[in-house]
């Protein structure tokens, strides 16, 4: 009888990685699909917004996939995901923050929004590593 | 909040393994309370205190109650 989470766990984790799978297959498809058609047909104006959009649809579905994630786990994983969730709304809105004034005042390069996704999942997983180290 | 969970879990000769299975938590969540670092709900420490047959009282220990005690 030697694991390291519950089979109820285990579950909400293969039902995780089933659904960001089932989403991110769709993202890729539609990000391709977005570049090939804005690139090569000078599509108008509307449909460029439709495409530009698109891939927020998986993404929801991504956020969906992990809400569901998170209200499978116990209480303790639970309080350890949500303070790795709070650490990265504190530091990727602060880094943004900071960074628009660089822009603004010193001239730094424009950095485009598209990178606010990487940057939530990279700050999580090092916050997240941190935050269990912390309660070992 | 002190607690008994690893003498009660070294009486019956479990793992922490064990008793995250029989609680149905993680063992880091098992580890976390047996620490102090987490204290668990009133719903878990309900369960914990059947799970060893005893009462929450028995298995946590409010520090203030420890600290008086001791003097």
């Amino acid at each position: 009888m030697s694991c390291e989470y519950p089979e109820s766990t285990k579950q909400a984790g293969r039902r995780y990685t089933r659904g960001m799978l089932l989403a991110g297959g769709p993202y890729m498809a539609f990000v391709a699909l977005g570049v090939v058609v804005i690139r090569q047909m000078s599509p108008p104006q509307w449909l460029v917004i439709v495409l530009a959009l698109l891939p927020v649809l998986p993404a929801l579905l991504m956020l969906r996939t992990y809400l569901t994630f998170f209200r499978a786990l116990d209480e303790f994983q639970r309080r350890v995901q949500a303070e790795a969730a709070l650490i990265t709304l504190g530091v990727v809105t602060i880094a943004a923050f900071g960074y628009g004034f660089l822009e603004a005042w010193a001239g730094f390069p424009h950095v485009p929004l598209i990178w606010a996704i990487p940057a939530v999942i990279v700050t999580w997983g090092v916050s997240t590593f941190f935050v269990r180290a912390r309660y070992k | 909040m002190r607690n008994r969970l690893k003498v009660l879990r070294a009486e019956r000769n479990w793992s922490q393994a064990d008793l995250a299975e029989r609680l149905d938590v993680s063992r880091q969540s098992v580890n976390a309370i047996e620490t102090g670092k987490y204290d668990p709900s009133l719903p878990l420490a309900f369960k914990i205190a059947r799970v060893f047959g005893l009462t929450i009282e028995q298995i946590f220990i409010e520090e203030q109650s420890a600290a008086e005690a001791a003097e």
